[in-house]
């Protein structure tokens, strides 16, 4: 029965887009998420040719029977609008205002370090080098790169904050001074990023790197505050009652489907 | 000999064919810009059926004369005919996306008109396509969500660079400070010569007639919208309601083979049986 088989993969591939409402639903509160959404793209029409029958009644199509083989899932874009921002008033929270514009992140997986980008703009301070020294890290732990590579401060320091303009302004004692720099990046078309897990993105291997440039953040970053999500759930709801409707369609297309393979064998009974 | 038998059959198998398309567009109910499939069924031409006897005249040299009669027509079944796609108009779904593009038909001035967008196809030539949800490929490049390029209206690629652009009701693309008309084409009976492919790409047949620029395309009037994609036009009541329909044909075919196989049955063991 090619109407089961056809259903059975169309099926497969709604799984995935569920999958993918999911995966959007679960990071509905994770800090500069941003939503995946897809679309289906119809698969192989097979043409079927027919013998040709005299008489014929005139056709309105070609020659032959196309009939198609199901659904299948087409490309995955990420939604870049930005989402609300949420005040925190915590100092190393920083929000980022332009929709392209993304923190760059050190990632050292298998022992190459690789810098990926996030939007997530919640840092810590993680104390390294027998705590002599302090690294500005993702929650992930992952080292924050600044305009001078990962940035790593002297820890004996009273007070630390962000400054609209990315600077970074220690005070140890009496002492004000600006010690590093948050670099901002900004990735004109952020469809071609692949995501690195962790709320990370990477440049694939594949794509040029055409299109990204450093640049100073304006409007200005908000600082003590976090970009929220912009999952909207209402819509990632109604999506996921779509799928399963659309997925008990095609089951019941597969039902149907062995129904009449069943009456087939009935026929000798 | 027990005809029906393979009317029957054919019954059978025309309502499974049926079923493979219905299912097919159940599957495609959330493919942006799908049309539907309708079939058509088609009898089998008619067979004229003739007696064919002989007669033996009574005279000294038995002579036989060829009686033959008449009897009429009779069809010997059913096939499926033809998978017509259904150009209808979907509904248009707001999805705030710049790089979704649907097509709203105006007015056409044949019934059986549509419109397409041009896309390269991966061999190199046009393809057609109803399903506007694009997307932006690495280079820059808008592409279809299957990665094939959407041409302009002189056929070349168009390189938008980023999703900032702006799309005019009447498919203009304004990007890096110029505008490159979108290639939509209108071709006045798109069932007619073109066949459906991979990926909601339609082809031209090889002997069918070249669709035209819709702009210049007399009475033709069509707008593009933005952030909006075309919806399937499966309608899945009426999907559902038609497969109930094919199931319950296809359980009566299988009645009459069921009846006809009795009645070979009492041909072949009942007739002449001794007790």
């Amino acid at each position: 029965m090619r109407s089961s088989y056809l259903a059975a993969t169309t099926m497969g591939q709604l799984q995935q887009k569920l999958n993918l409402i999911g995966h959007n639903l679960s990071n509905s509160s994770t800090t500069g998420y941003k939503a995946r959404t897809a679309n289906f793209s119809s698969l192989l029409h097979q043409q079927i040719n027919q013998n040709g029958i005299d008489g014929e009644a005139p056709r309105q199509t070609p020659e032959g029977l196309r009939q198609g083989t199901g659904a299948k899932l087409g490309h995955t874009k990420v939604r870049m609008d930005a989402g609300t921002i949420t005040q925190t008033e915590r100092p190393l929270d920083v929000a980022l205002s332009g929709e392209k514009h993304f923190f760059q992140v050190q990632v050292t997986e298998n022992g190459a370090a690789e810098t990926q980008y996030t939007r997530a703009g919640n840092f810590y301070l993680q104390p390294i080098n027998n705590n002599q020294q302090v690294s500005l890290v993702t929650a992930q732990g992952n080292p924050v790169i600044g305009e001078n590579g990962p940035i790593v401060l002297q820890s004996d320091m009273d007070e630390i904050s962000i400054q609209d303009n990315g600077n970074i302004l220690v005070r140890r004692g009496e002492q004000q001074q600006v010690e590093a720099s948050l670099e901002v990046m900004e990735i004109d078309r952020p469809r071609s990023l692949e995501t690195a897990g962790g709320n990370r993105y990477r440049i694939p291997d594949n794509v040029p790197a055409a299109g990204m440039t450093a640049v100073a953040p304006d409007p200005g970053l908000h600082v003590g505050a976090l970009e929220s999500s912009n999952v909207d759930m209402g819509e990632e709801m109604t999506n996921m009652l779509e799928m399963q409707r659309a997925y008990q369609m095609n089951s019941q297309s597969i039902s149907m489907g062995d129904q009449m393979a069943g009456l087939i064998n009935q026929l000798r009974s | 000999m027990l005809r029906g038998f393979y009317t029957a059959a054919s019954g059978m198998m025309t309502q499974q064919s049926r079923q493979d398309v219905l299912s097919n567009n159940m599957a495609n109910a959330l493919t942006p810009g799908y049309k539907a499939d309708q079939t058509t069924m088609r009898a089998f031409p008619e067979m004229l059926i003739e007696r064919t006897d002989s007669k033996q005249l009574p005279v000294h040299h038995s002579v036989n004369i060829p009686n033959n009669k008449l009897i009429g027509s009779l069809n010997t079944g059913v096939y499926m005919q033809e998978t017509i796609p259904d150009f209808g108009q979907g509904d248009l779904k707001e999805t705030g996306m710049s790089t979704d593009l649907a097509i709203w038909n105006g007015q056409m001035p044949d019934d059986t008109g549509s419109l397409f967008y041009t896309i390269q196809n991966q061999d190199g030539g046009t393809s057609y396509t109803r399903n506007g949800n694009f997307t932006i490929d690495a280079n820059g490049f808008l592409v279809t969500n299957s990665g094939h390029y959407v041409l302009d209206e002189g056929g070349n690629q168009i390189q938008v660079n980023n999703d900032e652009f702006n799309v005019t009701r009447n498919g203009e693309i304004q990007a890096n400070g110029g505008v490159t008309p979108l290639g939509i084409v209108y071709h006045p009976n798109a069932a007619q010569d073109f066949t459906k492919g991979n990926n909601d790409l339609y082809n031209l047949e090889e002997d069918g007639e070249a669709p035209v620029n819709a702009r210049n395309a007399g009475g033709v009037t069509f707008e593009v919208r933005q952030g909006m994609i075309e919806r399937s036009n499966v309608d899945t009541t009426q999907t559902r309601t038609e497969m109930l329909q094919t199931y319950r044909n296809f359980e009566a075919n299988q009645q009459v083979l069921k009846a006809y196989d009795k009645s070979m049955d009492m041909a072949v063991n009942q007739i002449g049986r001794l007790r």
